[in-house]
């Protein structure tokens, strides 16, 4: 059986992205706005995520073999940023399908 | 002041605002974030019913996870980093927190990433888009 975590993340931003093509339909692929603010949300999750990881004193604590042992910046473990790219850009697709409200 | 009083105290300070470094940072996140909705005129917490209804989803989703992972044994949280208040399973109140502040840094960053790159942010000048 392959780990958990790495396999439930790969897993919710595949899913993300069919329900982005299936349901949603917002195009938030092919606006470079998305993929700029993408990039400059994950350059301040390595400290973020960093501080909540790190081996040397976590407040998140992993069962390591549920994981995927990789942790290419700072700790974090690798599967933390298809985790990432799921939940916001869920939260993305929510916003936009959401645009009129409050306008 | 004799000595035995104060040395104890410095010490039992520093643990009790340990606990709350978990709430901290997402405080940070949200004051680091803030400048965003008025810089930039990004409008996320100016549109409090989309903001509501774009949150939702990914927090029943996420936090439905965290309960489930947090009750096997998948992740953990630090009791010295954490206020120890938990939900069944085991999950810290401070991930309720998480998945409402870090989505609102995203959308902040979005929508201003979003005027910018359309010039309707008159001192950042037109990014050619």
């Amino acid at each position: 059986m392959p780990p958990v975590y790495p396999t439930l993340a790969l897993v919710a931003a595949a899913v993300v992205v069919a329900a982005e093509l299936a349901l949603f339909r917002t195009g938030i692929f092919h606006q470079r706005a998305y993929w700029v603010a993408m990039l400059v949300v994950f350059g301040f999750m390595v400290p973020v995520d960093g501080w909540l990881t790190k081996l040397s004193a976590p407040i998140v604590i992993y069962r390591e073999s549920d994981t995927s042992g990789l942790r290419p910046v700072w700790d974090i473990l690798a599967e933390e940023f298809a985790y990432a790219f799921a939940l916001l850009t869920l939260v993305v697709l929510a916003w936009d399908r959401a645009a009129g409200l409050d306008r | 002041m004799p000595r035995g009083r104060l040395d104890p105290a410095p010490r039992g300070h520093t643990a009790r605002v340990d606990r709350f470094q978990y709430l901290i940072l997402m405080g940070l996140c949200l004051a680091v974030t803030l400048p965003l909705e008025f810089a930039f005129d990004a409008r996320v917490w100016r549109r409090p019913r989309r903001l509501a209804v774009a949150l939702v989803p990914a927090f029943v989703v996420f936090v439905a996870w965290d309960l489930w992972a947090s009750a096997t044994g998948t992740w953990g949280f630090n009791p010295e980093y954490t206020v120890g208040v938990t939900l069944p399973g085991g999950m810290a109140i401070e991930e309720l927190a998480f998945f409402l502040v870090i989505p609102i840094c995203t959308l902040l960053t979005l929508e201003s990433v979003r005027n910018a790159v359309a010039g309707r942010v008159p001192w950042a000048g037109r990014w050619n888009a």
